[in-house]
């Protein structure tokens, strides 16, 4: 009942409170109403034969958390030729009534799952070759070249034992994690991770978040505890109630292993929270990169760089740990963008049922404002929200937003039509002036089609010059939305190379300049839920065929412009060298 | 709910002085009923539940009394149908087993024991309350409207006794099963007082801004001096950034009713968005000092002198915010 009556009270506060911010930017000229909306959403996984599903706990309910949280997916370019591969996680199931994991015939494990793209709008399975075969309650995944042998590597996260996977170059991964020092004796629940260069020395350092402690053998069955009811209704327990854990941080020490400096670091020091997906970026305009952690049920953290190789949680002065009226929130996934245009990266955080997800406006100085109910999404509250994007999907030069959705209780729907298991992948077109319009239901059958989803990886992956999706379903393959936009909006997509910061150019911010307006992009290692995005830095031109100014904030603390530059294209920017004996 | 449910079993009595009971058993039944539960549990445990109802019964209730009703159902279930028809035993395990179901979260379980027990005490608020609450949570708003209405002595299907569902339901988190009883109860008195409040109140929860503002306006048309209509105008203007509008309505409210402290948050709100910092500081006070266990005055007081250059007294907010208990989870 406590946890019926604490939704109750969260309904109140939410019907009570005022969500009311005002957007101080110049609004988008135009006389009469927004021109139609040109992005279809066409799943089309099945033809381009990414037919595995993700196996994730029970299909009609869900006895313990370990089974509703789902996981990542990725689209990155494994093999370097220029076209996004993707990697889609998966969990395992517990046998029917057991505790334990079910035991499937040989070979037919669930297991993550590598696609090479085969640059003809289909994929090749090569899970195998790559050495990416595993079976265990995958999370989430980050990227990075942590060797700076110009090869994306990737760690995953598990409940379990947590993977780093080094890439040979020859189309396969080793597992390093051991060679790393990365191993642990001890099975822990690995959420969200990020590679990042905290220290500015071009070397990619990786941040692991931990969602919580948590035992199966001695975890409440549904409805057989405080934390253990929704809405009336028996489910799985937790996470409230749950024991919580401390994130880690370890430096790369430039021989191929990392030390734990969590401790030291201060990022071990923020205590009480159950951690989820991460970003690393420079948030509050320093020039070093800063952490946020999205966390459920829990403050946010933001951990702040403070350039000696310690970091402070300012989540709170900084507006970004709670809701707008300071209530804690379940956070899961979270985009970065310039929904603004004003150069400075926004942030956007993914919630239950019954909330709405925050949009944190950077007003710069490390001061962010909570403008979700003032921008429009406050019109949908019914999902529970996780992987998300900030994405231009129909290159007018205004990122607009994308979330997908599903319920962590499948069995509730049958109680409560209103709170379905399935759901759509909202999309809300941005209108300039703060606000945004849902334009779901006009953005195509890859949006509207709903699935119990969780990651979702933006990019694109057809090289046709708008943003695609990479969807992880709940027992289920996946869902490949491609974005048949449908006008003539102009593009440019940015990849850098790195020589002083880290060869993948991860942490870097890129801002692009077009006709006076200033777009800001991150390159993440991680971000959405659970999820690695394309890291060539997308940016709708509108009708400009090309960029006046790219200005690159490498993770070096260098900053590099260029001028003039063709769109409908990828352009490659590399950092110059450090001269010689400058350091 | 629970300390609801161990109001309710308080009317039923004790089966101390049942003339059959055995000494042990009598021990137990007196450790229940000096609130030692689990010593209770502890000195049953040496008797055989399986053979004895009257063991399985007590062992039940301390289960029950213990904290742990998911334990209590099974030995209750056993016993209930071997007691005696109409004792005061099995009337308490037919009680205790529907209460250790609902609180189990076997909500539809619980219904038919605890059907059975308001045959035994029709005039229970708490039992009438309880098994409303329970039909409601398993989708059947009629028969939670006829209990909810024997509880506050309404017709259950008049105007008032849609009203009232409406707003249990709304308090247990059904605000689209309170929705259509609101909606009934317009149709049937579109005077109502309250009525069309709670419907602009969803309104504004599901974020449908324009009709929570018709809605609003006709619940002033019937109540022109309901102060928190005008706060949720107050509320509704501001999230259509209609900040003109929204301080008018919010300092009506005030003026109304001036000890609550929702509008003055609302209204420091409107003022910061309008840049009048100083009128914005001013209402955050004020509602702290109305409200200082308010979460959020304190909470947008900080974060209004971060942004003002503060930070030192911006810290003192924002650490008396967090310490406050709030809302938001999962």
């Amino acid at each position: 009942m406590t946890a019926t009556l604490a939704r109750a009270r969260t309904a109140a506060v939410l019907a009570a409170a005022a969500g009311v911010v005002f957007i101080a930017v110049a609004p988008r000229a135009r006389s009469a109403g927004p021109p139609p909306w040109p992005v279809t959403f066409v799943d089309v996984a099945e033809r381009a034969g990414l037919h595995f599903p993700s196996i994730y706990g029970g299909l009609e309910q869900k006895r313990f958390i370990i089974e509703t949280n789902g996981a990542g997916a990725a689209l990155f370019d494994y093999d370097g030729d220029g076209w996004l591969d993707a990697l889609v996680l998966s969990g395992t199931r517990l046998g029917e009534g057991t505790r334990t994991e079910l035991s499937w015939p040989a070979g037919q494990e669930p297991t993550n799952r590598l696609y090479r793209n085969n640059r003809d709008g289909t994929f090749a399975d090569v899970t195998e070759a790559a050495g990416l075969r595993r079976t265990g309650w995958a999370s989430s995944v980050c990227a990075g070249d942590y060797d700076n042998d110009g090869r994306l590597d990737l760690f995953v996260t598990y409940f379990g034992h947590d993977v780093l996977y080094r890439n040979r170059g020859d189309g396969s991964f080793e597992d390093a994690t051991a060679r790393a020092g990365l191993g642990s004796t001890d099975a822990r629940w690995g959420s969200g991770c990020a590679f990042v260069d905290y220290d500015r020395d071009g070397r990619l350092d990786l941040f692991v978040a931990r969602y919580l402690s948590f035992d199966l053998a001695s975890a409440p069955e549904p409805g057989k505890g405080a934390n253990c009811v929704w809405k009336g209704i028996p489910v799985n327990c937790g996470p409230k109630g749950l024991p919580t854990d401390t994130n880690l941080l370890f430096h790369n020490e430039g021989n191929g292993a990392f030390r734990d400096v969590s401790a030291a670091s201060g990022v071990a020091r923020v205590a009480g929270r159950y951690s989820m997906t991460a970003a690393a970026a420079d948030f509050d305009g320093d020039a070093w990169p800063d952490i946020y952690v999205a966390c459920d049920s829990t403050a946010s953290i933001l951990y702040r760089n403070n350039h000696d190789g310690t970091f402070t949680d300012t989540a709170v002065l900084s507006g970004v740990a709670y809701g707008e009226f300071g209530a804690a929130q379940a956070g899961m996934g979270l985009a970065t963008g310039d929904y603004d245009r004003d150069g400075r990266i926004d942030l956007l955080k993914t919630h239950f049922a019954d909330d709405v997800p925050a949009l944190y406006r950077n007003l710069g100085g490390g001061l962010f404002e909570e403008a979700s109910v003032a921008a429009g999404l406050g019109v949908l509250n019914r999902y529970v929200e996780w992987g998300a994007g900030m994405p231009d999907l129909d290159n007018d030069g205004w990122a607009d937003l994308v979330y997908v959705t599903g319920n962590v209780y499948p069995e509730i729907e049958r109680h409560l039509p209103q709170y379905p298991h399935r759901g759509p992948r909202v999309v809300f077109r941005n209108l300039g002036g703060g606000r945004f319009e849902d334009v779901t239901a006009r953005s195509g059958p890859g949006a509207t089609v709903p699935h119990s989803s969780r990651g979702a990886a933006f990019g694109d992956f057809d090289n046709d010059g708008d943003v695609d999706l990479l969807v992880m379903n709940m027992n289920e393959p996946p869902s490949l939305l491609r974005n048949d936009y449908a006008g003539g909006n102009g593009w440019i997509e940015v990849k850098l190379v790195g020589s002083r910061s880290n060869r993948a150019g991860v942490g870097a911010t890129v801002v692009a300049t077009v006709g006076g307006w200033k777009q800001a992009r991150t390159v993440l290692s991680q971000s959405s839920y659970y999820s690695h995005d394309d890291l060539r830095a997308h940016f709708g031109l509108g009708p400009a065929s090309s960029v006046d100014m790219i200005e690159v904030l490498w993770p070096s603390g260098f900053r590099q412009v260029v001028k003039d530059v063709a769109g409908r294209r990828v352009v490659t920017i590399e950092e110059p060298p450090e001269p010689a004996g400058a350091k | 709910m629970r300390a609801l449910a161990l109001a309710l079993l308080m009317p039923l009595g004790l089966a101390q002085n049942t003339p059959e009971a055995s000494g042990l058993l009598a021990e137990a039944r007196a450790l229940i009923d000096a609130g030692k539960p689990a010593a209770a549990v502890e000195k049953l445990r040496v008797l055989d539940a399986a053979a004895d109802p009257r063991v399985a019964y007590l062992l039940g209730v301390a289960y029950y009394h213990s904290g742990d009703p998911a334990r209590a159902i099974e030995p209750l279930a056993a016993a209930a149908p071997k007691l005696a028809p109409g004792s005061l035993e099995r009337r308490e395990a037919v009680q205790v087993l529907g209460l250790a179901h609902y609180l189990a979260g076997h909500v539809a379980e619980s219904i038919p024991f605890l059907e059975q027990t308001r045959e035994a005490m029709p005039d229970s608020i708490e039992l009438a309350q309880t098994l409303a609450t329970a039909y409601a949570q398993t989708g059947q708003p009629a028969k939670a409207r006829e209990s909810w209405a024997r509880a506050f002595q309404v017709a259950p299907d008049s105007a008032a006794g849609h009203l009232l569902a409406a707003q249990m339901m709304i308090r247990v988190g059904l605000e689209e099963m309170a929705e259509a009883e609101l909606k009934q109860a317009v149709a049937k008195d579109p005077r109502l007082p309250r009525a069309h409040l709670l419907l602009g109140q969803t309104a504004l929860f599901r974020g449908r801004l324009d009709e929570a503002v018709a809605l609003l306006k006709a619940e002033l048309g019937v109540s022109p001096g309901e102060a928190m209509a005008f706060h949720l105008l107050g509320d509704a203007y501001s999230r259509q950034l209609k900040w003109d509008e929204a301080v008018v309505a919010l300092q009506k409210s005030i003026w109304i009713n001036p000890y609550f402290s929702g509008p003055y948050i609302l209204l420091g709100r409107a003022y910061l968005k309008k840049g009048d910092t100083a009128a914005a500081e001013g209402m955050l006070r004020q509602a702290v000092q109305y409200d200082p266990n308010n979460k959020a005055a304190h909470y947008l007081l900080g974060q209004l002198l971060q942004q003002t250059g503060r930070p030192d007294e911006a810290r003192k907010e924002l650490e008396t915010a967090e310490r406050l208990p709030g809302a938001g989870e999962r």
